[in-house]
């Protein structure tokens, strides 16, 4: 089976763009989700959308599975091949084709790096405005299979608001173009968008075209430190509440400030319960006013202390720190799960709560960060690997969180998608209907489910 | 509500094959491997990700096929195994960007210990093993600098066949500085350095004169640890520590990094460090064609990635020339220890975009702080035909005190 697998992929493909041996199939078993793992029976680099298509149809074909990848950095086993068969990497379509000041669009094929994509508008004077913590290694097409969020997306929102158009290749081996390079096109149903979270299961992406915008003429950063996560949580809602949508606001608990400091030695101060790091963007009288009315919205909260970062390098060095949370984390035990819960920003407190419950009735350590403006919150239970039963309970409480999350009229998943590891959780949050029409949705575009199985849709 | 428990999500057909391993072979230290995420921070700065774009060969999949030896599911012989394990530079920038803190240096000197016990470890790295570890032996080091310095016959111009070879006893056991700066200090004359690049040697001592250069040195054991033979590595590295005394100064990067590993950071300070730190200022300045010269650096990694040594010699370049950063300043050039010699082809592929940043810095000179990075710029640039000449840090430092005005 392997070897004609590999002879048969060969034929498309070329002999340098196919991998079987076992090195390459263990290397692709796994995404960044702990605890997930299974093997491929092939690697494919496709070159192009021909290829692509052609890859796809052989699947069809043969009833073979084609998990696609980018980065790798998933967090919830959606790039885990559950089911064997072909893992499909697009990182070999790394091309940026086009960057349009007039038009503040760019098209670029799926395996560009986020930050690539970041760098080479910023060098045009724009703004690639989605940008979550992995941003150097995620792709885009990864980035609009997950409709991954960041640390801008309170006052910029999330990948899909910046998905014009794409072009994608069906299961069965159809080119299909979606929108385009319109902010206005309102022509059928919104595929582009149907697409954007579909999490590898509808298409293969192979390329896009997302909306830039005008890079904001100033920044800046600040930091306030609290007595608890809860009143940190408060301040946010403060903030919001006085009208002020920031570009950035994300938190972090105790646990998290040790370790990010652990690695980055910013100087963060650990005898605090939490941090919350505030930024924001635009003109800069605008900006500073903001950090301005923050700061003393947090002072009034009860902040221990509220800090403007004094330069740019500082305000970097702040914001780089918070995207290393996760794996500064593990420095704590080497395995980490990480979650990702949402809920409505005013019921932020209380969720961080809850949490802090389950974690001490499981007796677990569970740490906390997050986009707190957006009220998505990423508690992280760190555990000893080879502990079961601690595993165990992990899991048991990871599944209350995600109940409390919903009942607080929140979700089980606020960026990082639903993918092998959510499955079984996604019925409590949509309903059966809806889930049954996700699958007839997903028979329409993969008749013979190749694409992705056992990820949504299944 | 249909709320399956969690522990159900996990596929039957998967169980217990992620972590936690059900065996492990103890190729591994326990915890190291564990560390990894699989974040994949690191992927975008390896130089061997860079040429394929292959999970494989990055240090994320290095890690995850180490973590399928030790847990039995990838067998001994396995080709990728082997060809990852060498393929790989050490030049350790990913662990520089790693925020979970993964060792990855410790975890290859761990798996090619295993990689290439006994008979596989490849021919060449176990003859220079051989002859760089016994003390003394000259002519054998005529062996080591024809493999050094390729097929290609003999360097242009004379190389002197012997360096300073040491007095048998400490000159002086190590007078102070001119700062007044009492601590004893040895130079240390690189076992591949002495054989190649006798010359960096005499210009240290040109410019500190009272290091003591004990004779019978050996080798510090960095080639063994990075070939898949640490406990050897170990071994010279101790018995170095033993014989020179006080802080140990070396010319190559790539032995601070593994002498302060097992001696110890205070015991060990790269050339750059030791003249900071005794306050030497460089006497005049270097000059090329009537003007001040441009000088690039390229960096050691073990010096960068390691010890995150990076500003000292900038420093001192900036004191007696024009200093110009160069883009990739701290990307491996490829020569990576004896990897330029074991998978020349790969090694060129790294150095490539660095000589062309080097030819568009127009810089007369490029400094290298490491006997094997200067090999490699030397005879990359010759290759290309290049006007720029690389050096050692000692040997520009050295040009400044004669006023020189080379060229
Ligand atoms: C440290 C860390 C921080 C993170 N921070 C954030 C964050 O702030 N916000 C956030 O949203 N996420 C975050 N993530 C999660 C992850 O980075 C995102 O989900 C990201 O979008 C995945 O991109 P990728 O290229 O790595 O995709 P992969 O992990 O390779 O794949 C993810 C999914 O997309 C599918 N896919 C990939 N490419 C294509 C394609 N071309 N066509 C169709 N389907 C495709 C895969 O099948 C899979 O289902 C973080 C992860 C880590 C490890
Ligand atoms: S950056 Fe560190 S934790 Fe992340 S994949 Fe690389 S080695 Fe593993
Ligand atoms: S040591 Fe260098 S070549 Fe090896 S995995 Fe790390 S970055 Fe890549």
């Amino acid at each position: 089976m392997r070897g004609d697998l590999a002879r048969d992929l060969a034929g498309i493909v070329g002999e340098r763009h196919v991998r079987v041996d076992d090195g390459a199939l263990a290397a692709h078993a796994r995404d960044a989700t702990p605890l997930f793992e299974a093997s491929p029976q092939a690697v494919v680099y496709p070159g192009s959308t021909a290829e692509v298509a052609e890859i796809l149809r052989y699947a069809t074909a043969n009833r073979v599975p084609v998990v696609p990848r980018g980065g790798g950095s998933n967090l919830c086993a959606a790039a885990v091949p559950l089911h064997g068969g072909i893992v499909m990497v697009l990182t070999r379509l790394n091309e940026i084709l086009e960057i349009s000041r007039e038009e503040l669009l760019a098209r670029v094929q799926p395996g560009v790096t986020t930050a690539a994509l970041a760098a080479a508008a910023a060098e045009q004077g724009l703004l690639y405005a989605p940008d979550p913590g992995s941003h150097t290694v995620s792709t885009i097409g990864g980035n609009i299979a997950t409709c991954a969020g960041g640390l801008r997306g309170l006052k910029y929102g999330v990948t899909r608001n910046y998905v014009l158009g794409l072009e994608a290749v069906l299961p069965t081996g159809e080119i299909i173009r979606t929108g385009g390079r319109l902010w206005k096109d309102v022509a059928g149903y919104d595929l582009t968008r149907l697409l954007t979270g579909s999490e590898g299961t509808l298409a293969v992406i192979t390329e896009a075209t997302v909306a830039l915008l005008p890079k904001p003429k100033e920044s800046g950063t600040g930091v306030a430190y609290f007595a608890s996560l809860a009143d940190a949580s408060r301040a946010v809602t403060a903030v919001i509440a006085a009208g002020i949508v920031p570009a950035t606001l994300e938190f972090l608990d105790h646990k998290c400030i040790a370790a990010v400091e652990e690695f980055a030695r910013l100087g963060l101060r650990l005898d605090a319960g939490a941090l919350l790091l505030f930024g924001d963007d635009g003109e800069a009288d605008a900006v500073a006013a903001n950090l301005d009315r923050i700061k003393g919205i947090c002072a009034d909260i009860g902040a221990l202390e509220v800090t403007l970062a004094e330069n740019v390098a500082r305000a970097d060095a702040l914001l780089a720190a918070r995207r290393c949370s996760l794996p500064a984390l593990s420095r704590l035990g080497p395995l980490t799960v990480l979650e990702d819960v949402t809920v409505p920003r005013h019921r932020l407190a209380e969720m961080v709560d809850r949490i802090d419950e389950i974690a001490d009735r499981y007796e677990l350590r569970i740490a906390t960060f997050g986009h707190a403006g957006d009220g998505n919150l990423h508690p992280t239970c760190v555990l000893d690997p080879h502990d079961h039963a601690a595993i165990e309970r992990c899991h048991k409480a990871f599944a209350e969180i995600f109940s409390a999350a919903i009942a607080l009229d929140g979700t089980i998943t606020g960026e990082h998608g639903v993918g092998a590891a959510k499955l079984p959780y996604l019925e409590e949050r949509l309903g059966a209907d809806q889930v049954a029409l996700l699958g007839r949705i997903k028979r329409a575009f993969d008749p013979a489910g190749i694409l992705n199985p056992g990820k949504l849709g299944s | 509500m249909t709320h399956r428990p969690a522990s159900d999500a996990r596929p039957d057909a998967h169980a217990g094959e992620g972590r936690p391993a059900p065996a492990s072979a103890g190729i591994f230290d326990p915890g190291l491997l564990d560390r990894c995420i699989s974040c994949g921070f690191c992927l975008p700065v390896c130089p061997t990700y860079k040429l394929t774009g292959q999970e494989t060969s990055s240090p994320r999949g290095r890690i995850t096929l180490m973590r399928a030896l030790e847990a039995g599911k990838l067998a001994d012989g396995d080709p990728t195994l082997a060809e990852e394990a060498s393929f790989c530079l050490g030049c350790r920038a990913c662990e520089t960007v790693c925020p979970a803190g993964v060792r990855y240096g410790e975890l290859l000197e761990q798996w090619r210990d295993h990689q290439w016990r006994g008979r596989r470890r490849p021919l060449l790295a176990r003859l220079l093993m051989a002859v760089v570890s016994r003390p003394g032996l000259l002519a054998l080091q005529r062996l080591v600098r024809r493999y050094a310095t390729g097929r290609g016959g003999p360097r242009r111009g004379a190389v002197p066949a012997t360096a300073p070879t040491g007095s048998g006893t400490a000159r002086s056991g190590g007078a102070p500085a001119r700062d007044g700066a009492a601590r004893p200090a040895s130079l240390m004359l690189g076992c591949v350095e002495r054989g190649l690049y006798p010359e960096v040697s005499r210009a240290v001592l040109r410019l500190r004169p009272e290091l003591a250069v004990p004779g019978g040195q050996g080798c510090c054991g960095a080639l063994h640890a990075h070939n898949g033979d640490s406990a050897t590595g170990r071994e010279l590295a101790l018995k170095l520590g033993e014989r020179l005394d006080g802080v140990i100064v070396t010319t190559a990067g790539g032995c601070a990094a593994h002498l302060a590993h097992h001696l110890g950071r205070e015991r060990v300070a790269e050339l750059s460090e030791y003249l900071e730190r005794t306050g030497y200022r460089p006497a005049g300045e270097v000059r090329v064609g009537g003007r001040r010269a441009r000088v690039a650096l390229q960096d050691s990694c073990h010096l960068r990635n390691a010890l995150g040594v990076t500003r000292p010699p900038r420093e001192l370049i900036a004191a007696v020339a024009d200093y110009v950063e160069l883009p990739n300043a701290g990307d491996c050039c490829g020569a990576a220890g004896t990897y330029s010699l074991l998978r020349p082809a790969d090694s060129r592929a790294v150095l490539d975009p660095k000589l062309e940043a080097i030819e568009a810095a127009g810089v007369d000179y490029v400094v290298a702080l490491n006997p094997g990075c200067l090999r490699q710029l030397r005879q990359g640039l010759r290759r290309a035909g290049s006007k720029v000449r690389a050096i050692h840090l000692a040997e520009l430092l050295a040009m400044a005190e004669n006023g020189s005005t080379a060229r």
